[in-house]
């Protein structure tokens, strides 16, 4: 089954060794310095609120 | 000329997914045949992408790796080999490949020439078709890697990176109680899971305090295999081509 809908769980975030570290959703896993990951922040954080208010598009239908 | 050799040097192709099905007479040929035998250091490059390859390796001893680089120098491996596999058998066909190879630790080499594979093709069929098996083992071995990278989280992803070596390894028995010889540094997991050396680190150290597995000193401690598995949903029928 192919997963068209968009992740509905929040990825996990820690620092380690100076790092931020980001494990999902899904198969995301992904190292940052603090200040990736700040910009990273304020972009998903924009976005979500942008995305809040845009109409939802259905899923595409299956080829 | 050919190698004379009395070593079977052919002794763990295909050990534990379809060995059986070559005859001795078969695996006396395959050794028959082996053009020389080589050792290589550890970190030494054997081909690299583009090179026109005249030879394909079999692997006897030691670790190999299959790996392409972005255009900023990282480093993606696309493939780990153990002994027992054919690390280059497609470049047969296809002359030059698109990705380099290397070892991993120091290691023991049989190459076979593309000649001497061209009257294999001719003259013994079986050989040929077990040959071909063993590159869709290859395959199948890539699709889990996609699986792998594409679908399961950190963990996931080094989960499945253990049981996968685990099972392969014991296939060729170098395994013993749950343990095997890995000499592979934790960078070379990253570039093989698709993370930096600090995920690697961290992940390692969670299996560790988990009780799920140990990777010190270049060995592997499975400790626990069911939940070790569950965790990178790990299924060992794609290594068995079916059989």
């Amino acid at each position: 089954m192919a997963k068209l809908e968009p992740e509905t769980v929040a990825g996990k975030a820690i620092a380690d060794s100076g790092v931020v570290l980001l494990d999902g959703p899904g198969g995301v896993a992904v190292a940052m310095t603090p200040d990736a990951a700040r910009e990273t922040g304020r972009q998903l954080i924009d976005a979500a609120e942008v995305a809040d208010r845009q109409p939802l598009d259905p899923a595409p239908e299956p080829a | 000329m050919r190698a004379d050799t009395t070593e079977r040097v052919t002794s763990k192709f295909l050990r534990g997914r379809g060995r059986h099905r070559l005859s001795d007479e078969e695996l006396a040929f395959l050794d028959r045949t082996v053009e020389r035998v080589r050792d290589l250091p550890a970190r030494h490059t054997l081909v690299r992408t583009g090179d026109r390859v005249r030879t394909s390796t079999l692997l006897l001893d030691g670790f190999m790796c299959r790996y392409m680089d972005d255009h900023a120098g990282y480093r993606q491996l696309v493939a780990i080999h153990v002994p027992g596999d054919f690390v280059d058998l497609h470049a047969f066909p296809m002359e030059r490949l698109d990705h380099d190879i290397a070892t991993l630790s120091p290691a023991r080499i049989a190459f076979w020439t593309h000649e001497t594979l061209e009257e294999i093709v001719e003259t013994q069929p079986h050989v040929t078709r077990m040959l071909w098996f063993s590159t869709l083992l290859d395959a199948s071995i890539h699709r889990e890697w996609i699986f792998r990278m594409g679908r399961l989280d950190a963990e996931g992803r080094i989960a499945h990176f253990m049981c996968e070596l685990k099972v392969r390894l014991e296939m060729v028995g170098l395994v013993e109680q749950d343990r095997f010889l890995l000499p592979l540094k934790q960078a070379d997991v990253a570039e093989a899971c698709g993370l930096t050396g600090v995920h690697v680190n961290r992940v390692l150290r969670s299996l560790r305090e988990r009780d799920l597995m140990t990777f010190r000193a270049g060995q592997v401690t499975i400790v626990n295999w069911k939940q070790l598995s569950a965790l990178g949903q790990f299924d060992p029928a794609y290594l068995r081509g079916g059989l």
